[in-house]
C-alpha cells in the first residue's frame, strides 16, 4: 500500500466516523463544488453539485479527496463547465489570511529553500537568492505557533479595526475558519455583499490593506518648504495611521530606533533615525494636540514621509491573499473538511472562541483541527526523504529537525502530518 | 394622478419635470410608461409641442457632438420629461456607442450642474431616497476631521453619509483616486460625503441610465425602426442628428486612425492594457485619470509625436486641445516611465486575464512553462513582440534562401 493510499484510508475514516458533524454550508445546491484526488498528476475536478448534504457525504466516502473545496460564489447551474454559462447569482466576500503571503520572524526559523538555479541554500522567505540573484526556488513551507497567532492577530485586527468599526458589518454574519495550514478564512455572507462585482470588491481589498493610498489626498503636502502632515482627527486611514505613529513614538527610544533601522520594517538610515529620535518627543505632543500639522525633521523630505507612512500603512492594513478576495469564482476550504498537505480538520470558530483558538494545541476537543492524535499513544516509524525538516511542535512537544535518511518513530499524528507534507515515507 | 400615491411621495412632480431619470417618473407619468416606443413617438409627433421637444432634443446632440459641458437653454418644464424619453429612444434606435457615451456624458454633466445650482439639501435627499441610495442626513452637520491651512483651523463636516456598497456601485467605476473609499472617512459602513461628492454620483447615475448597449438583435432593432420611420417629424430629426454625427464622425475616426495607425501599425506589438485605453478613448468612453497618464507616458516612451499623443485624447468627452497639448508636452519635458504591470494591477488597470493575453499570462524566455519568466512591464511586451516579429521575418528569410540555394 502507498503512503497515499493509506492517508487516503485514513481520511475516509474520518469522514466516516465525523460525517455528522460536516456542517452543510448556506445555499448548498447553488455552490460549485471542486476536489483534489489523491491521485498524482491528476488536476482539480470542479464545477461539480450537489444537491443535499448527504450526497456530498457520500461522494467523500466513495471517493475520499486530498482537499476539498466549494465556491464563494452562487450559481444558477453551479455544474457547467463553462463559468458564463453558470448564471451567476452572487459571491460571499472572502477573505483568506495566509503567512505563505507575508513575512513573519518565525520563517527565518522553519521556512526553508532552495535556488533551483545554483544550489544555495538558506532559511526565511528571500525574494531572490542572496548569492545568484535569481528567484526560483523549491521551498519547505513550515508551520509553529509563532506565524499562526501572526495569522490570528491579523483575522483580529481585519475584524476589529475594519470589518466592524468601518463597514459596519455584523458579527452574525462572519464565518471564520482555520485553514488547516497556515491561516485563517473569513466569509461575510450577506445578500447585498453577494452582488458586488470585482472592480468593487478590490476597492474593499485596498480599504483593509492601505494599498494605493494616497497620502497626499490625506494631507500630506509641501508648500514653501514646509511639510504638512497627516491629522488624527480625520476618520478614516488618517486617522489609523496616525494613532500607530503615536502608539510607536509612545515606545522607548530604543525600540523605536531598532524599528526604524531594520530592514524589514523601515529601513532607514543613521542619520534620519537620529533626528527622528530628537524630535520624538515634539512630534508626540504636535500628534496629541492636533493644532498643527507641521512635519519639521531634519533630513525628512516629502519621499522619505512618504516611505515612512507606507511602512506604518502597511502595519495598520491586512495582510490578505488580495486575488481571492477580487476573484468572484474561486473555491475556498469546505468546513470541516481535512487539509491534504497537513491532515489537519478545517475548523470553523465564532468570533468568541477566536482569541483562545490554539490551532496546533487546542484543548476544546471539539475544535481542535489535529484529529489524528492518538489516544493509545501509537506511533509510526518513518524515514525522512527530504533534506532538511525543521522542528515540529504540535500539542507542546517538539519534534525534529530532521535530515534525509533519518528512521524516526513518531506519534501517529506526527506521522500523518509529514506524510502529508510528502517529506517522508513510512518504513 | 391617485391623490393617495402623490401623498405618499416625497418627490414632487416639478421634480420628475426637473430631473426625468428619477424612478418616480414612472408614477406620475405612468401613462407614457405603458406605451410602446412607437406609439409613444406617434402622439408625440402628433402634438404642436413636437417642434419644442424635437429641437431641444436636437440642441442635445448638437451640444455633445461639439463637446460642451452643458446643454444650451435647457429648461426643466413639463416637456423635459418628453426630451429625456425620446433622447432615450434615439439612442437606442442610433445604436452608436459613440454617440451614446457622448449624449451620456452631457446630460449626466448637466444633471450635476442643474442639481448643484438648485443647492438644496432637502431636494438632493429626495432625489437620494427616489434613487434608493442609502444615506443618512444630518440637520446639525456631523464632524468627521479637521483641515489645517497655515495656523488656521477648519472642521471638516458634512450633512450626508451614504452606504458603502452604494457609493462603490457608483463611485468604483470612477476610479479617480480621491474617491477610491481607502481616501474617505467611513464608519458603521457610511461614508462621510459633501454634497459636491453626492452630486457626482448621482451624476454618474444618470450616466448609467443612458448608456444603452449597442443591441446586437440587429432584427428587432430593424423592425423598430420601419416602424418610426413612417413618423416624418421621427425620420426628420433622426436624420438631422445623422447628417450632423458623420460631419463629426470623420474628423474623429480620421484623427484617431491616423494616429494608430502611424509607426508602423504598432498596434499588433502592444499590450492589452494600452489597447483597451485606445478602445475606450475611441468610443469616446470618459477615461480616468490613472488611464490617461498610462497612455500618455507609454506613447510618449515609444517617441511618438506630442501632436499624435494628443489626438488619441480628440474623441473624449472633456477634450480641450489646448490643455491636452500643454499636459502631453509637460510630461514629455518630465520624461515620465510608464506604470509597471504591478502598479497597472492595483489601479485595475492590468488587462490580461480579460484579453486572455498569453504573453502576459504565460510569460515569455522559454517552451517550458516551469521556466517562463513573467512580463513586469508593458514596454517589454512591445520589445519581446518586436523581437519575436523580427526573428520570424528573419527565420522566414533564411528559410527561403536555404531553399533557393539548395534548388541552386
Amino acid at each position: 500500500m502507498t503512503d497515499f493510499t493509506y492517508l487516503k484510508r485514513l481520511f475516509q475514516a474520518y469522514y466516516q466516523e465525523k460525517q455528522n458533524e460536516i456542517p452543510p454550508i448556506s445555499s448548498f445546491n447553488l455552490r460549485e463544488f471542486g476536489f483534489i484526488p489523491w491521485e498524482k498528476k491528476v488536476f482539480m475536478k470542479r464545477h461539480m453539485k450537489f444537491e443535499s448534504p448527504q450526497e456530498l457525504k457520500d461522494y467523500i466516502l466513495r471517493d475520499t479527496p486530498r482537499h476539498l473545496y466549494s465556491s464563494g460564489a452562487l450559481y444558477l447551474l453551479p455544474d457547467a463547465r463553462e463559468m458564463e454559462n453558470k448564471q451567476f447569482l452572487g459571491c460571499d466576500l472572502i477573505i483568506d489570511i495566509d503567512v505563505d503571503h507575508f513575512y513573519t520572524p518565525c520563517k527565518e526559523k522553519h521556512d526553508l529553500w532552495i535556488c533551483k538555479e545554483c544550489g544555495n541554500e538558506g532559511s526565511g522567505m528571500p525574494d531572490k537568492c542572496p548569492k545568484c540573484k535569481q528567484s526560483k526556488f523549491t521551498k519547505i513551507a513550515w508551520v509553529c505557533d509563532e506565524c499562526l497567532n501572526i495569522a490570528k492577530n491579523e483575522i483580529k485586527k481585519l475584524i476589529h479595526d475594519f470589518l466592524i468599526p468601518d463597514f459596519g458589518i455584523n458579527e452574525k454574519d462572519m464565518k471564520i475558519a482555520f485553514s488547516g495550514h497556515r491561516g485563517y478564512h473569513l466569509k461575510v455572507e450577506s445578500e447585498e455583499l453577494r452582488q458586488l462585482s470585482s472592480d468593487e470588491r478590490r476597492e474593499i481589498v485596498d480599504y483593509l490593506t492601505g494599498d494605493n493610498i494616497s497620502f497626499d489626498l490625506l494631507g500630506l503636502t509641501e508648500r514653501s518648504n514646509e511639510i504638512s502632515g497627516l491629522l488624527i482627527e480625520n476618520l478614516g486611514w488618517s486617522q489609523k495611521i496616525m494613532n500607530k505613529v503615536e502608539e510607536i513614538l509612545s515606545k522607548p527610544k530604543i525600540e523605536i530606533k531598532e524599528m526604524l533601522l531594520d530592514e524589514n520594517q523601515f529601513g532607514l538610515k543613521q542619520n534620519l533615525v537620529t533626528s527622528f529620535l530628537n524630535y520624538k518627543d515634539d512630534f508626540l505632543e504636535l500628534i496629541s494636540k492636533g493644532e498643527r500639522n507641521v512635519w519639521a525633521i531634519e533630513g525628512f523630505g516629502l519621499t522619505t514621509w512618504k516611505k515612512f507612512l507606507k511602512v506604518i500603512a502597511k502595519q495598520v492594513g491586512v495582510e490578505l491573499d488580495e486575488p481571492v478576495s477580487i476573484d468572484i469564482h474561486r473555491l475556498i476550504r469546505y468546513p470541516s473538511s481535512l487539509h491534504g498537505k497537513t491532515g489537519f480538520k478545517v475548523q470553523e470558530i465564532s468570533l468568541d472562541q477566536l482569541d483562545g483558538f490554539n490551532p496546533l494545541d487546542e484543548s476544546n476537543e471539539r475544535l481542535d483541527p489535529i484529529v489524528f492524535l492518538s489516544k493509545k499513544n501509537l506511533t509510526q516509524k518513518l524515514e525522512i526523504i527530504e533534506n532538511k525538516i525543521p522542528v515540529t511542535k504540535i500539542k507542546g512537544v517538539k519534534f525534529g529537525p530532521y535530515e534525509k535518511g533519518d528512521k524516526i518513530e513518531v506519534p501517529h499524528h506526527i506521522a500523518v502530518f509529514l506524510l502529508c507534507k510528502e517529506v517522508a515515507k513510512t518504513i | 394622478m391617485n391623490n393617495e400615491v402623490i401623498g405618499a411621495l416625497s418627490i414632487s412632480n416639478e421634480l420628475v419635470n426637473r430631473y426625468p431619470w428619477l424612478p418616480s417618473l414612472k408614477k406620475y407619468y405612468a401613462e407614457l410608461g405603458e406605451k410602446p416606443p412607437s406609439e409613444f413617438i406617434s402622439d408625440i409627433f402628433a402634438n404642436p409641442e413636437s417642434v419644442q421637444i424635437t429641437k431641444r432634443v436636437f440642441k442635445i446632440f448638437e451640444a455633445a457632438f461639439n463637446n460642451l459641458e452643458e446643454i444650451p437653454d435647457y429648461s426643466v418644464d413639463r416637456l423635459n420629461v418628453y426630451v429625456y424619453l425620446l433622447l432615450k429612444i434615439i439612442l437606442y434606435a442610433l445604436n452608436n456607442k459613440l454617440i451614446t457615451n457622448r449624449a451620456a456624458n452631457l446630460y449626466s454633466k448637466n444633471a450635476y450642474s442643474d442639481i448643484e445650482k438648485e443647492n438644496d439639501d432637502f431636494n438632493l435627499y429626495n432625489i437620494c431616497q427616489d434613487l434608493k441610495l442609502r444615506i443618512k442626513y444630518f440637520p446639525e452637520p456631523e464632524k468627521y476631521g479637521i483641515k489645517i491651512i497655515k495656523d488656521h483651523k477648519e472642521i471638516r463636516k458634512t450633512r450626508f453619509t451614504i452606504y458603502y456598497i452604494d457609493y462603490l456601485k457608483l463611485a468604483s467605476n470612477l476610479r479617480d483616486e480621491y474617491r477610491k473609499l481607502t481616501n474617505n472617512a467611513m464608519k458603521d459602513g457610511y461614508v462621510y460625503v459633501q454634497d459636491k461628492t453626492l452630486i457626482r454620483l448621482i451624476q454618474e447615475y444618470v450616466r448609467n441610465k443612458l448608456l444603452i448597449e449597442e443591441t446586437d438583435d440587429k432584427a428587432s432593432l430593424k423592425s423598430f425602426l420601419r416602424d418610426i420611420s413612417n413618423i416624418q417629424g421621427f425620420k426628420d430629426l433622426y436624420d438631422k442628428i445623422l447628417s450632423l454625427w458623420s460631419k463629426r464622425k470623420e474628423e474623429f475616426d480620421f484623427t484617431f486612425k491616423i494616429d494608430i495607425k502611424s509607426k508602423e501599425d504598432m498596434l499588433v506589438l502592444y499590450p492589452p492594457c494600452i489597447i483597451e485605453v485606445l478602445k475606450k478613448a475611441e468610443e469616446g468612453q470618459n477615461l480616468v485619470h490613472h488611464e490617461r497618464l498610462y497612455i500618455v507616458w507609454f506613447l510618449l516612451a515609444l517617441e511618438y509625436p506630442v501632436e499624435n499623443v494628443v489626438n488619441i485624447f480628440s474623441t473624449l468627452p472633456d477634450f480641450d486641445r489646448e490643455k491636452t497639448t500643454y499636459q502631453v508636452e509637460y510630461a514629455k519635458r518630465k520624461n515620465y516611465t510608464p506604470y509597471q504591470c504591478s502598479s497597472l494591477k492595483s489601479l485595475g488597470l492590468c488587462m490580461a486575464e480579460k484579453y486572455k493575453d498569453q504573453l502576459c499570462i504565460e510569460g515569455y524566455g522559454s517552451v517550458d512553462p516551469t521556466e517562463k519568466k513573467q512580463l513586469k512591464h508593458p514596454l517589454s511586451y512591445v520589445r519581446i513582440k518586436k523581437y519575436r516579429e523580427e526573428y520570424l521575418k528573419d527565420r522566414s528569410k533564411k528559410e527561403m534562401e536555404d531553399i533557393k540555394n539548395q534548388n541552386d
